[in-house]
């Protein structure tokens, strides 16, 4: 099996100058497949709808840590109310600034043993899949990998 | 131990070896000050030049101390960052300033207080960049706690830091690179310079009264947030900590007595870093060395050939002997001007590239007005020890004027930008400057007082 064969369609993404409070209401209502609703990560796409980025909660979590905390050990300091002060703090900052711009892409002809070898060396959760002229198409999360394996380890062969 | 002062005092002839390296001074200079390339890189460059156009041999370059590489400030800042390094981990330094905050009480004025006094206190014993990591981060932690503006407090701690760097031999780079040429020890820079530091830190502290003393508010449950905080919780490695401060303890006394004992700073640097690497029991020394800010370690290597070049073809002793030009030899004279000209030209260009060159220009000088005297008889000469002690005064002060004055300033102003508080050139130098020139005026009292004066 192949990338393309795997990946869940694109279905929404969001702008460079979307902001903070903003993404996190469309990460709520987005799409993840034909039945469920709200997403972990969205893609990012600019003016002429090539991929300039993505945001995954991670990125959100950054973005509202003070950036001296990652220079000292400051978290057994910390106050109550200290994180939602903070985001609210931060609410109005747009994608572009917090979204994570090296974004490891795959082609969607690439086996699936590709997109295992990337997500382990890079840690990712999501792969977005790339069509021949470089438009993003789908996106191959972890654990669609996951059911890969456990559909060749527990189904009969040939199913 | 031999001197190699006198390799300075050869005939020179403006030949094309002089132009050649006077031209790649003065280029590696613009472009050090225009920073349109990384000032490490244009150093080694222009270091490799020296070498290359065959102005300075290699062998001069790594081996003759007068004209190239002193591994004596190299050791010295390496050993203290790999000290540093190893203490990190420990958590000693996010106990000092938690502690420090809770010492104010949650009052944002004495908190500004205390951490400037640390600030200057901890700068006078470890590198004033290193301080304001240190504390910076601490700093805008406790200012979004209080919900205040945390700017005022961090220019107060990068002008605190560059006072208190000022008053040991190991505070502030350019003191180290003048210890070392100058053949000055610890206890030295400790008798002539603590006590200037010491009467500026406190008027400091009384501009800071004048300008803060009852601007700063803070709501009063706010406070509690600080007074809740448990600086205990910061200690990760006591066991690594007590190892730390006994090996700073040792280091401590080996710099009071490096003097007596014949030892160079960089030996008990040195023997500092290399006994807690030691008593660390670690299998990774790569972790420790890694972070050694490699970058400014090889910016010194490189303007230190660099000048040696200089010194050889004769530029250092043409530009001291218009110095002398105008001074007529007067050492009174001298210290002021090399003072004051030092405070405006730190205030503008890093310090370090200017002491350097400094350096052997005012040996040069020294051997033009006393032509017989030889090595420590010329350089600890009476006459010219005020002089050293207001290039030291200068340089260090002046870092104070502007954002780009000082390493730690540009550390503090890149720290508050990337936390979304931006301090602008202007609004640094609203501070800084007259916060430079006050304190200059004091240093110059003081040294006019106790060196032409009371001559003591």
């Amino acid at each position: 099996m192949k990338a393309k064969d795997i990946m869940e369609p694109v279905r929404d993404s969001l702008s460079t100058d979307t902001t903070l409070k903003e993404t996190v209401n469309l990460m709520q209502v987005a799409r993840r497949n034909e039945s469920k609703v709200g997403v972990k990560g969205m893609i990012v796409l600019d003016d002429k709808g090539n991929l300039a980025g993505i945001v995954s909660i991670k990125d959100i979590l950054k973005a509202i840590i003070p950036s001296y905390m990652s220079l000292m050990e400051l978290g057994d300091f910390t106050w109550d109310g200290m994180l939602e002060e903070m985001a609210r703090k931060v609410a109005g900052k747009e994608v572009k600034d917090i979204m994570t711009r090296e974004v490891i892409t795959v082609d969607e002809d690439i086996p699936l043993m590709g997109c295992a070898d990337l997500v382990v060396k890079h840690n990712l959760q999501r792969i977005p899949v790339l069509n021949k002229d470089g438009k993003v198409i789908g996106i191959v999360y972890v654990r669609d990998l996951y059911y890969a394996i456990v559909k060749a380890l527990l189904e009969k062969d040939g199913k | 131990m031999t001197n190699e002062v006198a390799t300075a005092a050869q005939p020179f002839v403006m030949d094309s070896t002089f132009w050649t390296a006077t031209i790649i001074f003065i280029l590696a200079y613009a472009i050090i000050v225009s920073e349109k390339i990384h000032k490490t890189i244009v150093a080694l460059f222009g270091a490799a030049l020296m070498l290359v156009l065959k102005i300075l041999e290699q062998r001069e370059a790594f081996h003759v101390e007068a004209l190239g590489v002193d591994w004596n400030v190299i050791f010295l800042l390496i050993s203290m960052m790999i000290i540093i390094n190893l203490m990190r981990p420990t958590g000693f330094f996010e106990y000092i300033a938690i502690k420090s905050a809770k010492l104010g009480r949650g009052e944002p004025f004495r908190i500004m207080v205390i951490f400037a006094v640390v600030t200057a206190v901890l700068s006078a014993f470890l590198d004033n960049v290193t301080t304001v990591l240190l504390l910076a981060p601490v700093t805008l932690f406790i200012a979004d706690a209080l919900e205040v503006d945390a700017i005022p407090f961090l220019i107060a701690e990068a002008l605190a830091s560059n006072i208190g760097g000022t008053a040991t031999l190991i505070g502030d780079p350019p003191n180290i690179m003048i210890a070392s040429k100058a053949k000055l020890d610890f206890m030295s820079f400790i008798i002539n310079l603590a006590p200037a530091i010491i009467v500026i830190m406190v008027a400091f502290l009384f501009v800071l009264k004048i300008i803060f003393g009852k601007k700063l508010k803070v709501k009063p449950e706010l406070k509690q947030r600080v007074l809740e905080m448990d600086e205990r919780e910061a200690i990760k490695d006591p066991l690594m900590l007590k190892k730390s401060l006994f090996v700073l303890a040792i280091v401590t006394l080996g710099f009071m007595f490096h003097g007596m004992m014949n030892y160079q700073p960089a030996t008990i640097a040195l023997f500092g870093a290399g006994l807690l690497l030691l008593l660390s029991g670690t299998h990774d020394p790569h972790r420790y060395l890694a972070e050694v800010e490699w970058p400014t370690i090889f910016f010194f290597m490189g303007l230190f050939i660099i000048i040696g070049g200089v010194v050889k073809v004769g530029l250092i002793e043409w530009m001291s002997l218009k110095v002398l030009a105008v001074t007529h030899g007067n050492m009174f004279g001298t210290s002021m001007l090399i003072m004051w000209f030092s405070a405006f030209a730190s205030a503008f260009v890093d310090n370090i590239p200017y002491v350097a060159t400094m350096n052997p220009l005012i040996i040069d000088m020294a051997h033009q007005v006393w032509p017989h005297l030889q090595g420590i008889k010329l350089l600890h000469n009476p006459e010219l020890m005020p002089v050293w002690w207001s290039l030291a005064l200068g340089a260090c002060l002046g870092g104070n004027g502007t954002a780009i004055g000082a390493s730690a300033n540009v550390i503090i102003v890149g720290m508050s930008e990337r936390a979304g508080k931006p301090i602008s050139f202007i609004r640094f130098m609203a501070y800084g400057m007259p916060v430079m020139i006050l304190t200059v005026i004091l240093a110059t009292i003081y040294v006019w007082l106790r060196y032409y004066v009371l001559k003591i």
